[in-house]
């Protein structure tokens, strides 16, 4: 018990180039307390995440995977973030299919401004995670 | 005669030699003929016979070679969709290989407007392997002496050198083990309405049983096939009456109510704890031969793909990479013919594991892979 007081998870945020990222950045400025379990992967669009790079993620030891994107309508490409949508879904019923926690992964639109959320929303995905454990994808030798 | 599209028809070659040889008229054998001999296409696609259990599928533009062909095979278990692709073929196919040439056409490596379909009904298909095993087990005949076998309601003969013959009801083999591949007990195209005419032997009865072939014609190429077929000599069809079509409709409903018991015999539910553990079980026994892949007619990946590039032994993850990609990568376009199962050499059960998410997933989108070319693929283009 005394490990799992001190284990942090990791979690790993896909954000998009216009909307997300700059609502993590709006965070960071707003200095919003947030957790240092996130580690942001900056993508042109959420519609370029691959189910792929989501499974990547939890076969290298991510905990958790946050998709995140610009809101409906918003997308600076017009509709990737609807393309995001269904692959969510389908990765959704996957995981638990799977066997793997459909708390592990979630989805959110934020936007630039949104900085306040950014960090509520990896606040409340950290403790969640937390009482989960580590995933059990998580390869032998990582944290 | 004047074809048109939604026509029901019975028909059966003219000549006697390839009448005589076909398993139902030869009126497969003898459209594919026409076709390649009044130019409609350059290749045919037929299988090649080798012996009782094995028939390798063939490209070939000479008709004689189309006329020696075996006609249709139930332990040739081959899907015939990537020998289509960048040809001006006809070719036979199962409901499995249609769907298949659909899958391949809507990521342009198949042009539909040149490739003629000429659909099998399709009851399934057994392994060579356990056929044989079968033989022995089952029926007690060698199964060297074996010259031909039929489906007849729902019992399977076969028939020895000295012209026995013995059947055995197909609910009874697939107790035992033996029977239908297993992609094929839940598959649920049974007729290839997405063909360009749909075959099959299943609605001719009375004195034309086991002489013609009832055959629906489906769209305007399948009318041009035909049409062809008439005007060049080789086939002859007449209207098919509404009891062969009612017959054919009943058919088609029992082998579609075996599906569901089926499905819930094979697909049975694992406990959420097991899961994660039995699907890290199953890809385990992977060696990495990447032969599912090459199987695959939904697959039009080249040597460059996803799959093989994101994948590194070196990693050592803990479910394989590669398995994951495909599954993340063909779960809106697996049809479901269990090529891939066939060709594993560690026999992990690959379709089985694909239909399990593909299944929810497709039918969550109504969307039925290889069915249609107005679809396109959900997971890579925004459905209207």
């Amino acid at each position: 018990m005394a490990d799992r007081k001190e284990w942090e998870p990791k979690i790993v945020a896909f954000c998009c180039n216009w909307c997300s990222y700059g609502g993590a950045d709006t965070a960071g400025m707003g200095r919003f307390q947030q957790p240092a379990s996130v580690r942001v992967v900056r993508v042109m669009c959420s519609g370029r995440i691959d189910p792929l790079h989501v499974f990547n993620a939890f076969l290298e030891g991510a905990d958790a995977v946050l998709v995140t994107g610009c809101h409906l309508g918003d997308c600076h490409y017009v509709n990737g973030n609807y393309k995001t949508e269904v692959r969510y879904q389908f990765l959704e019923e996957l995981m638990i299919e799977m066997g793997l926690e459909p708390e592990r992964l979630h989805l959110s639109w934020i936007s630039a401004s949104e900085g306040e959320k950014f960090a509520s929303f990896v606040n409340k995905v950290t403790t969640e995670v937390k009482k989960l454990g580590p995933s059990p994808l998580k390869p032998e030798g990582v944290n | 005669m004047n074809v048109n599209v939604g026509d029901k028809l019975l028909g059966y070659a003219t000549d006697p030699g390839i009448r005589n040889r076909g398993a139902s008229g030869g009126l497969v054998t003898a459209v594919l003929a026409a076709a390649l001999e009044r130019e409609l296409v350059e290749d045919v696609i037929v299988l090649k016979h080798i012996n009782e259990y094995e028939a390798v599928p063939i490209i070939t533009d000479d008709v004689d070679e189309v006329l020696a062909s075996t006609g249709s095979m139930h332990t040739v278990p081959v899907n015939l969709a990537k020998h289509a692709t960048g040809k001006k073929v006809a070719m036979p196919g199962k409901p499995c290989d249609v769907r298949g040439v659909i899958e391949q056409a809507k990521r342009n490596e198949i042009d539909i407007e040149n490739t003629y379909i000429i659909g099998l009904n399709c009851g399934g298909t057994m392994h060579p392997v356990l056929t044989k095993e079968m033989l022995i087990n089952m029926y007690e005949l060698d199964p060297e002496d074996v010259v031909g076998e039929k489906i007849d309601k729902g019992k399977l003969f076969f028939k020895t050198q000295d012209g026995e013959e013995k059947g055995i009801s197909i609910d009874d083999l697939e107790e035992a083990g033996y029977g239908r591949r297993e992609s094929c007990r839940y598959c649920d195209v049974k007729i290839p309405v997405n063909a360009d005419i749909a075959c099959g032997n299943w609605g001719v009865v009375g004195e034309l049983a086991g002489k013609a072939t009832f055959c629906e014609v489906m769209n305007e190429k399948g009318v041009r096939l035909l049409e062809n077929a008439i005007e060049s000599g080789y086939i002859q069809v007449e209207q098919a009456g509404e009891k062969e079509i009612a017959i054919r409709e009943k058919v088609n409903s029992a082998m579609l109510g075996l599906v569901d018991k089926w499905t819930e015999k094979i697909f049975t539910d694992i406990p959420l704890q097991e899961r994660m553990k039995y699907y890290m079980e199953q890809f385990a026994d992977c060696i990495d031969c990447g032969a599912c892949k090459e199987a695959c007619p939904a697959c039009t990946c080249k040597e460059e793909s996803k799959c093989t590039m994101y994948h590194n032994l070196a990693d050592d993850y803990k479910m394989s990479m590669y398995h994951m990609v495909r599954l993340l990568h063909l779960s809106d376009s697996c049809v479901g013919c269990g090529q891939c199962s066939d060709v594993c050499p560690v026999d992990i059960p690959v379709t089985t594991i694909f239909r399990r998410f593909a299944d929810p997933a497709q039918k969550k989108h109504n969307y039925k892979a290889g069915m249609t070319l107005e679809r396109p693929p959900f997971l890579e283009v925004m459905l209207k």
